[in-house]
């Protein structure tokens, strides 16, 4: 019922879950890294590095980062939309931050996943 | 009593202004609208709109000391001095405390604020049980005087687009009603993104409603029933399918 409402069939109502998906993901990643963190108590630069050695962890931190740009668009968009009643003005923020979120979803996905 | 009362008339004024009032009320004054009317009395330039004088028609809202409400209901004794009144804000000023509301009531048209049943009309009347009757309660009572939606920021953003509090709690208040057989139609008419969705729950409409409703649970409800027509279609496209299969 979730994924029938992703559809292109509720562009409303998909972008509004999506908002609350990607926050509901990034909520429950942010309790496991603070758990992670008080338990492994990472000091060093080395300890950060093997803090994020295991794959799953990395993936996990990727998986956060599809979200929280996914989240960005949608909250910065509506930012726009509100704030910015100029169409070109607004055309032009949404194609820098398009380009923004991609820049460093690559670099993220550098930095999780090389 | 003292008041402050924005002045505008376009034919004569290049901006709006506000005027001081210093007005002495008498026995019986009660009402804000009370007070208006005296001070319409020592002015009659004044423009302002009324009718029921007691919070049935909606005709007399306009911001009081920076919220919206009615004037015929609110209490000349819970007021600050000097009392500021605006016309409501987010529509064009016609002139004073007037606005025009065209652009509100064409958004309350858009959601479709009446019966659709396809049935023939019975011989008496379309009858409803009690419990179905109940589900229109805090939906049925809004007088449409425009506070909750000239009151919301996304208005405010977006009025070309978002249909605003008071259409949207009437678009549910039909969906809501068992005798509506167009509830499909209904919900497909708020799905554009900015119809429905720029509401950010902000609530102002729920503060400033004169009736005490809550438009902005309505739209919940709304979503709501987003989520159930979207099991609906599952489980039609799942018959369809184990129809084709058979």
């Amino acid at each position: 019922m979730v994924i029938e409402l992703l559809t292109k069939r509720y562009p409303g109502m998909r972008a509004w879950l999506m908002q609350r998906l990607t926050a509901l993901i990034m909520a429950f990643y942010s309790v496991m890294l603070l758990g992670r963190i008080l338990v492994l108590q990472p000091a060093t630069y080395e300890e950060f590095l093997g803090f994020f050695q295991p794959a799953w962890f990395r993936i996990a931190s990727w998986l956060f980062w599809i979200c929280l740009s996914i989240h960005a668009w949608l909250g910065i968009r509506d930012v726009f939309k509100d704030y910015v009643p100029n169409m070109y003005v607004r055309s032009l923020l949404l194609k820098i931050l398009v380009l923004l979120l991609w820049v460093y979803m690559a670099w993220a996905s550098w930095l999780f996943l090389m | 009593m003292k008041f402050s009362i924005y002045r505008f008339n376009p034919d004569v004024d290049k901006k709006p202004y506000m005027q001081d009032y210093d007005v002495v009320l008498e026995d019986g004054d009660q009402m804000l609208l009370d007070a208006l009317l005296r001070i319409k009395d020592l002015d009659d330039s004044l423009s302002l709109r009324k009718s029921c004088r007691e919070g049935v028609c909606g005709s007399d809202s306009m911001n009081i000391n920076g919220k919206n409400g009615l004037a015929c209901v609110t209490k000349l004794s819970d007021l600050d001095e000097p009392v500021v009144l605006r016309p409501m804000p987010g529509l064009p000023v016609i002139r004073d405390l007037v606005v025009d509301m065209t652009q509100f009531f064409e958004h309350y048209n858009s959601v479709k604020p009446y019966l659709i049943n396809h049935d023939a009309p019975p011989e008496t009347e379309r009858l409803q049980s009690p419990e179905d009757r109940a589900k229109l309660d805090g939906l049925y009572e809004c007088i449409l005087c425009g506070a909750c939606t000239t009151s919301c920021p996304s208005f405010w953003w977006n009025p070309e687009t978002f249909v605003g509090p008071a259409g949207l709690m009437q678009a549910y208040r039909f969906m809501a009603d068992s005798r509506d057989q167009a509830m499909d139609e209904r919900l497909e008419n708020l799905e554009a993104p900015d119809r429905l969705y720029r509401c950010h729950n902000i609530m102002n409409c729920v503060d400033v409603c004169p009736k005490k409703l809550n438009p902005s649970l309505a739209i919940a409800k709304i979503k709501d029933l987003k989520f159930e027509q979207a099991r609906e279609h599952k489980c039609n496209a799942k018959k369809h399918i184990e129809i084709k299969v058979l």
